[in-house]
């Protein structure tokens, strides 16, 4: 497609031609500026909505400067843990000259003007390239798909790179010169000579200087800046900055309210127990013990699945668990782990060498692996994985008069509200969600399953219900990380240089170029899935397919290296020789972590590299092996985001993704027998202990400050690997499949 | 829209969002006891305390619905809304390092108990433009212990 860039081209990334900024005024005393995603100005229908206070809140707008020069960012992305209210803050303030101190933060309403079109953008399209003339109708379409979508949502590693970096900076620039062009007007000064700084305006000739505030309504009146100006890192303020974490404070004194805290006046309680087979429906309930305990109020078959609504949620619980429930047959009632992946391994040898579906191809892999001197073949497996958030599935909804009300903790506010207007039979419009902090999503709170039952709970009862699942309903009916079987065929030439790569796999869900290596320079390379149907609900679990392709791939690139003679970094520098950027981190882990320098005996030092969602990160984890099980020690990082906006929140990600991935590495399985998930609770779905946990380290490098990668989930993949890899240095044992428990290393 | 749907379904993240149910109801529904009734059981003894204390003790615990935004501590910080430490018979809008809409500051209220319960009922009928635009109480038995409790909490 042809190119007519109109602005300076590339400057920071390409929201130049894709972002369209509207302002307006709230009730008389405000400025809004937002990044609109379609022409026109939609502020300005919006803020009588906010002012009349007749519809909910109301503002397709990323800031708000008030009267009293507070600048408020609203924040389309939902706080789990991961600081994206502080670190989407700093990308505005910081464009916007705001004082860090006066900033506040205001999640935005669950509506879909939200809907993040950035995310939309790079789920669709990822290489979008439009002439500046066709933006706007391209952009109104993306809209229009992106609020079908639901797509106010929370995950993909993606806030920062995208919402932060194309539209939070946008609004804040843009704000920032409206209040100075205002400025320049009133003071009949040339707009170039005023500066901002700490929310003030300022004027060296004149010695003028004044807040914000005194201008937020002339700014309003100003023209949009069809390109605001972003600054260049250089002149960074607040980003880079390992500001506070805005959510920390309540969380620490225990005010901060999380889904399961929502509190309405004459609520009550819901257990509830689904068919542990899915697909199964309730056939019969005796619940002749349950009616006569304390509390209850009602007892529920709601087909697939039953629910004890009582005073209080123990008795609730209580109750239920008096309730014989028989189920119907389902197809799934024989499905057995060693059955699934007996059924991967039929579908991978039926496709063969050349079946299955093409996912990337380069070169002749076939001609490649037959001229090889050396050819390396290998097998891995990983099991499911359930997300095991702290605060456990739950939602409190309450439908009545044609309304309906809902509480949770939801990664996408939209989708949620949408389930239940589904769920009441109501119109999305007389459904109001509420959402409140995740006490943990990982993926699992992207799905509604536990807002659809609540709601339909209430509907049944009438009044407001607060529905909490139990830890083990949260453990048996998770929407799991799939387990997955992948093979490879490797071939090195005389050099014990890497020639080609083949790989077939079971699955594939997102990220698409999970289990891709175009980062490594091999010949010829051919990357190929089967699809296993299973009844098992899959979901996204932090980092998702990248979680078992990163285990799988950098297994295989140390095997390979292992098979050239060659050591595991040294044969990794030379796969991504030409890529200084990937180069430097790798190295950068390796220097950390004084790779080469001698251990203990049983000691060993494991390497892994795996670039997803944008950021590039290697990992050396050190093992002792000494003792009956694997003790990993230390763990070195090495992580290239493009530009870390808050260094200690980005750190505190890479050190959250090592006790996510690691406990998955060392203990995580969920088995199914006769259709059902095996585990229950914290005792056989074990979580990482504090003694267990790993000294880490980590280095952060601003490798391109134009293009930024997530930071959420990154951190995870190459752990495991980088501990089996780490555990084959000490013993000699290769490690093909998860979880490390399942193996014995005496 | 149908094209839009099947598109959506495309990105897995989403997928359990097209494949919602159609919302069946019960299919069985045992109505032990009704929501307001007494339960067969014991009630467990009345805290020690006369009628009015056993109203602000309601109204601390339908507060929580509204502690989201308010802090009531001496104090504390302001959080969505203002914190309403002692704020029976002050006047609206004054409460320090609060963004008050001009709405609210402009309403020249004074928050005795009964403007504050017309205010709770209905924020937005009260005062047309207050940001205050989530946690009205439309149980008028429920906004008079939530007043109790506010009563209660005084700088004495």
């Amino acid at each position: 497609m042809s190119k007519t860039e109109t602005g300076s081209p590339g400057k920071m990334g390409k929201w130049t031609r894709r972002a369209f900024i509207g302002a307006g005024v709230v009730a008389g005393s405000a400025l809004v500026v937002g990044v609109a995603v379609r022409p026109g100005n939609p502020i300005d229908r919006l803020s009588p909505m906010l002012a009349d206070g007749k519809d909910e809140q109301l503002l397709n707008a990323w800031v708000k400067v008030d009267a009293d020069n507070i600048v408020t960012a609203v924040i389309p992305h939902v706080e789990m843990g991961q600081g994206v209210y502080t670190a989407l803050a700093q990308m505005l303030a910081d464009e916007m000259d705001a004082d860090w101190n006066k900033v506040q933060i205001l999640e935005a309403p669950a509506d879909k003007q939200y809907v993040s079109d950035s995310i939309g953008r790079d789920f669709l399209f990822p290489d979008l390239e439009v002439p500046a003339l066709f933006e706007p109708t391209v952009a109104g379409g993306i809209l229009e798909l992106a609020q079908a979508m639901g797509l106010q949502f929370t995950g993909g590693s993606y806030s920062v790179r995208a919402t932060g970096q194309r539209a939070m900076r946008t609004a804040g620039a843009a704000a920032r010169e409206m209040l100075v062009a205002a400025a320049a007007s009133e003071w009949q000064v040339p707009a170039g000579e005023i500066t901002t700084a700490d929310s003030m305006i300022l004027h060296a000739g004149s010695g003028k200087a004044e807040p914000f505030s005194k201008f937020a309504l002339a700014a309003a009146e100003q023209s949009l800046p069809a390109k605001p100006t972003l600054k260049s890192p250089e002149n960074y303020k607040i980003m880079g900055q390992s500001k506070a974490r805005h959510d920390i404070p309540g969380k620490v004194d225990g005010s901060a309210i999380f889904g399961i805290d929502a509190n309405v006046p004459g609520m009550k309680y819901a257990a509830v127990k689904a068919a542990p087979v899915v697909g199964a429906t309730v056939e019969s309930m005796d619940a002749t013990t349950a009616r006569t305990m304390p509390g209850v109020l009602q007892i529920l078959n709601m087909g697939d699945f039953v629910a004890v609504v009582a005073d209080g949620y123990w008795q609730a619980q209580q109750a239920l668990n008096s309730i014989d429930t028989k189920y119907s047959k389902t197809e799934g009632d024989s499905l057995d782990q060693e059955a699934l992946f007996a059924r991967y391994a039929t579908h991978l040898d039926e496709a063969g060498e050349n079946g299955g579906d093409v996912e990337t191809e380069e070169g002749d892999v076939g001609k490649g692996f037959a001229e090889a001197v050396t050819k390396v073949e290998a097998e891995y497996k990983v099991p499911f994985l359930a997300h095991a958030t702290m605060e456990p599935m739950n939602c409190t909804a309450w439908v009545r008069d044609g309304k309906c009300d809902v509480w949770s903790g939801h990664q996408a506010p939209v989708n949620a509200r949408q389930a239940a207007a589904d769920a009441a039979g109501l119109a999305f419009e007389d459904v109001t969600y509420h959402n409140a902090f995740l006490g943990g999503g990982f993926g699992r709170r992207s799905e509604s399953d536990n807002i659809i039952m609540a709601t339909r709970i209430a509907k049944a009862t009438g009044y407001p219900v607060k529905m909490i699942w139990s830890r083990e309903e949260d453990t048996a009916q998770d929407h799991y990380r799939p387990s997955a079987t992948s093979r490879f065929q490797g071939g090195l030439d005389k050099d014990g240089k890497a020639v080609s790569w083949s790989n077939i796999h079971t699955h594939l869900f997102d990220p698409k170029d999970a289990p891709t290596v175009p980062y490594y320079n091999i010949a010829s390379h051919k990357i190929r899935k089967v699809d296993v149907p299973t009844q098992l609900r899959f979901g996204p679990w932090r980092s998702v397919d990248h979680s078992q392709h990163g285990f799988f791939i950098e297994s295989f690139v140390d095997e390979m290296a292992h098979a050239a003679g060659k050591d595991g970094y040294a044969f990794r520098r030379e796969l991504l020789a030409g890529s200084p950027r990937h180069l430097k981190v790798l190295d950068t882990a390796a220097k950390m972590s004084g790779w080469g320098s001698a251990l203990p005996e049983r000691h060993g030092r494991g390497i892994a590299f795996v670039p997803s969602f944008g950021s590039i990160v290697a990992q050396v984890a050190e093992v002792d092996m000494s003792g009956p099980k694997p003790k990993v020690t230390k763990v070195y990082v090495a992580a290239d985001p493009g530009f870390v906006i808050n260094p200690d929140g980005f750190t505190a990600q890479m050190e959250s993704a090592i006790v996510y991935g690691l406990t998955a590495a060392l203990y995580g399985e969920i088995s199914i027998k006769n259709g059902e998930v095996q585990q229950s609770n914290f005792h056989d779905y074990p979580m990482l202990r504090i003694n267990e946990m790993p000294e880490v380290e980590v280095a952060l490098i601003n490798g391109d400050h134009k293009r930024l990668g997530g930071g959420g989930e990154p951190g995870l993949p190459p752990i495991a690997p980088a501990v089996t890899n780490a555990i084959f240095a000490a013993t000699g044992t290769r490690v093909r499949e998860l979880p490390l428990s399942k193996h014995s290393f005496a | 829209m149908k094209t839009l749907r099947s598109l959506a379904c495309l990105a897995p993240i989403l997928l359990a969002a097209c494949g919602a149910d159609p919302a069946p109801g019960p299919v069985e529904q045992i109505i032990v006891r009704e929501a307001g009734a007494k339960t067969a059981a014991p009630a467990p003894a009345a805290a020690t305390g006369d009628a009015a204390g056993a109203l602000i003790a309601e109204g601390k615990a339908a507060f929580a619905n509204c502690s989201a935004c308010h802090a009531v501590a001496k104090d504390a910080p302001n959080g969505a809304g203002p914190n309403l430490f002692a704020i029976v018979d002050q006047p609206a809008g004054q409460v320090a390092g609060f963004a008050y809409s001009d709405a609210l500051k402009a309403s020249g209220i004074t928050w005795t108990a009964a403007e504050l319960d017309g205010f709770i009922a209905d924020p937005s009928a009260k005062i047309p433009g207050t940001t205050m635009i989530t946690g009205a109480i439309a149980d008028a038995a429920t906004r008079q212990a939530v007043i109790a409790y506010l009563e209660s909490i005084t700088a004495n």
